[in-house]
């Protein structure tokens, strides 16, 4: 139980240095606390040797971190250097006075009873121990390492740092430890490389931005069309065209009546006429203009004032159908002796 | 336990016919999705079919092993039988079986159910390795292996479980940085304990109750089967200029798998 906890709490450090020294400085504060409270007593005493105080940690904590950064090499059988720490950290206990520094120690002290842990398990071994150290030494030898500068760097203890594998080191390690793998040679295509996942879908996207934006342009030019040609306005424009003329003969003249014949007859065309009365019976059906018989019994037009139109909307309605043909049409021209058409056709057409 | 299941799964019927039933079908009898059929089941369903539709679904399911082996990826039973087995699932046990002796007789490979819980496959040469190095074709290196073999070694050498920070400090002095992109292995750290572990080559466990967390490696069952302990050692001798029975833990374990084997 005790051991595991301590292999645990060894176990923060361990992960990396950085992490290490963050917990050690959150220990240093936690103590700084704990420290205010005597400091009125111990002032003199602290400021005096405040300076060796700082050393202490200081020194603690960098031979915390130097077990924690070699640890694989303070493992390795060859060499001493778990003793040689513990007696640095003794004579450093000497000088120790505050908690802060006691607690360094301990820490210290997890870290050193792991690593002794790991060394005894190492005794278990019957025959020869194996040391990945030594096996990495080997490794790199074997791998073709060219070591120009280890002798200089031989203090550092880690491995060489510098030095350097030629290109194929790893392919000359897999080469030469195939041996060991059975492993089912998988088959390749001949003709190069070729994915065996299926391509990700790209073409939608594209797919969906292009159909609305060609649906739009076809279906503008035609809506703007149609509203010109309609064919309710030309009617409309025709019949006001039509009452317009009505009235000014009328004003030119209103003692006299207007034929009716004269009035919608086109001498030259039958088509013309039959658009005439055509736009004509709006203006009748509006209540715009009225027609009577004079005393000939040909029917007459003249427009409705706006006093009339009331008392012309309340009085009954009356309805007839007038029919034309072209033979009908010359025998009016004929007997009316009409020249010249009263509205004349509308400017668009002559265009 | 897997005699419990396996009643479970049957019909009373077919039960004596089970039991003396092959090897194959006590391979896989848990699954989710797929329980395996009888061998009257498989007999009534071989009826069913021509030899010809047989061998045809035999045939893909042998293609798709082959394109699964490519990534070192295991098969997962409930895979293949979504994936190409199909309608065919009646006969599975036969179609395995036949797909197995394809793979022997053909390729020279031997089909090994790794996870008899899960139903996962793989393919392992059966030839005999010594004799495949001398084939005339010339097989690329894939340098990943040598990191595997690294990883492995340490493993096997420190007695069968090791601390992933042994791992990670051995590579280091290798030039091998997990915290740094390696222009062989790329990202190293996902190479080691993605790429390998979901091969399974290696497992990557979690240390229990440690606080932060730590993980501990070990070999997967790919490893198990595709490696040899013995000639690890043996090239351990080599390399330390020692004789591999000097290491007498490990070379009594690599002699007692190897027979086993």
């Amino acid at each position: 139980m005790r051991r595991s906890k301590a292999g645990g709490d060894e176990d923060t450090p361990r992960q990396n240095g950085s992490s290490g020294r963050r917990r050690a400085e959150h220990g240093d504060g936690e103590d700084a606390g704990v420290d205010s409270c005597p400091a009125g007593m111990q002032d003199e005493d602290d400021e005096n040797d405040l300076g060796l105080r700082r050393e202490i940690r200081s020194k603690y904590r960098d031979l915390i971190n130097s077990v924690q950064q070699n640890r694989e090499d303070m493992l390795s059988p060859s060499n001493n250097k778990l003793t040689e720490v513990l007696e640095e950290a003794n004579k450093l206990f000497k000088d120790v006075r505050q908690a802060r520094e006691a607690a360094l120690d301990a820490q210290l002290l997890v870290v050193a009873t792991d690593l002794g842990k790991e060394k005894a398990s190492q005794l278990f071994y019957e025959g020869s121990a194996f040391d990945p150290t030594a096996f990495a030494e080997h490794l790199l030898s074997f791998m073709g390492l060219n070591r120009l500068e280890d002798e200089e760097d031989d203090h550092q203890n880690e491995a060489t740092r510098d030095g350097y594998l030629p290109k194929d080191a790893w392919h000359r390690l897999a080469k030469h430890t195939e041996g060991c793998f059975s492993t089912a040679p998988s088959f390749h295509y001949m003709m190069g490389s070729f994915h065996a996942e299926p391509p990700p879908p790209k073409q939608r996207v594209e797919r969906q931005r292009r159909v609305p934006s060609k649906e739009a342009k076809r279906i503008m030019p035609t809506q703007l069309k149609k509203m010109e040609e309609s064919h309710q306005e030309a009617t409309e424009k025709e019949v006001e065209r039509i009452l317009g003329f009505l009235k000014s003969y009328h004003q030119d003249d209103p003692s006299s009546p207007l034929s009716y014949y004269e009035f919608v007859v086109d001498p030259n065309s039958f088509s013309r006429t039959v658009e005439n009365i055509f736009h004509f019976s709006f203006l009748i059906r509006d209540g715009l203009a009225r027609m009577y018989l004079d005393d000939d019994k040909l029917p007459c037009v003249a427009p409705v004032e706006e006093g009339e139109m009331e008392a012309a909307g309340s009085s009954t309605r009356k309805q007839c159908i007038i029919s034309m043909s072209p033979k009908i049409w010359k025998e009016i021209v004929e007997t009316f002796e009409i020249r010249e058409t009263i509205i004349p056709p509308p400017e668009t057409q002559n265009e | 336990m897997s005699q419990r299941k396996r009643l479970s799964n049957t019909q009373s019927s077919s039960q004596n016919k089970r039991q003396s039933s092959s090897s194959v079908t006590q391979e896989e009898d848990e699954d989710a999705t797929f329980t395996q059929p009888s061998t009257s089941q498989v007999q009534r369903g071989l009826e069913k079919l021509t030899p010809a539709q047989v061998d045809q679904k035999t045939a893909e399911v042998v293609q798709y092993f082959l394109m699964k082996d490519q990534k070192k990826i295991p098969v997962r039973r409930a895979d293949l039988v979504k994936y190409v087995v199909k309608d065919y699932r009646t006969i599975y046990p036969e179609i395995i079986k036949r797909a197995a002796r394809t793979f022997e007789q053909v390729f020279g490979l031997k089909l090994v159910e790794i996870d008899p819980k899960h139903h996962m496959y793989i393919l392992v040469n059966n030839l005999e390795t010594a004799t495949s190095r001398a084939a005339p074709v010339e097989c690329p290196t894939n340098p990943k292996m040598g990191l595997l073999f690294v990883i492995l070694s340490v493993i096997f050498m420190k007695g069968g479980t090791v601390k992933e920070n042994l791992i990670w400090n051995t590579l280091k002095k290798l030039r091998v940085d997990p915290g740094q992109k390696h222009e062989e292995f790329g990202d190293v750290k996902k190479v080691v304990t993605d790429e390998f572990v979901r091969q399974k080559y290696l497992e990557y466990l979690r240390i229990p109750h440690t606080e932060p967390v730590e993980y501990e490696f070990r070999w997967g069952p790919r490893a198990d089967a595709e490696v040899s302990k013995a000639r690890i050692l043996e090239f351990m001798g080599k390399l330390h200029e020692q004789d591999p029975r000097s290491w007498t833990q490990q070379y009594r374990e690599a002699h007692a798998t190897q027979n086993s084997s």
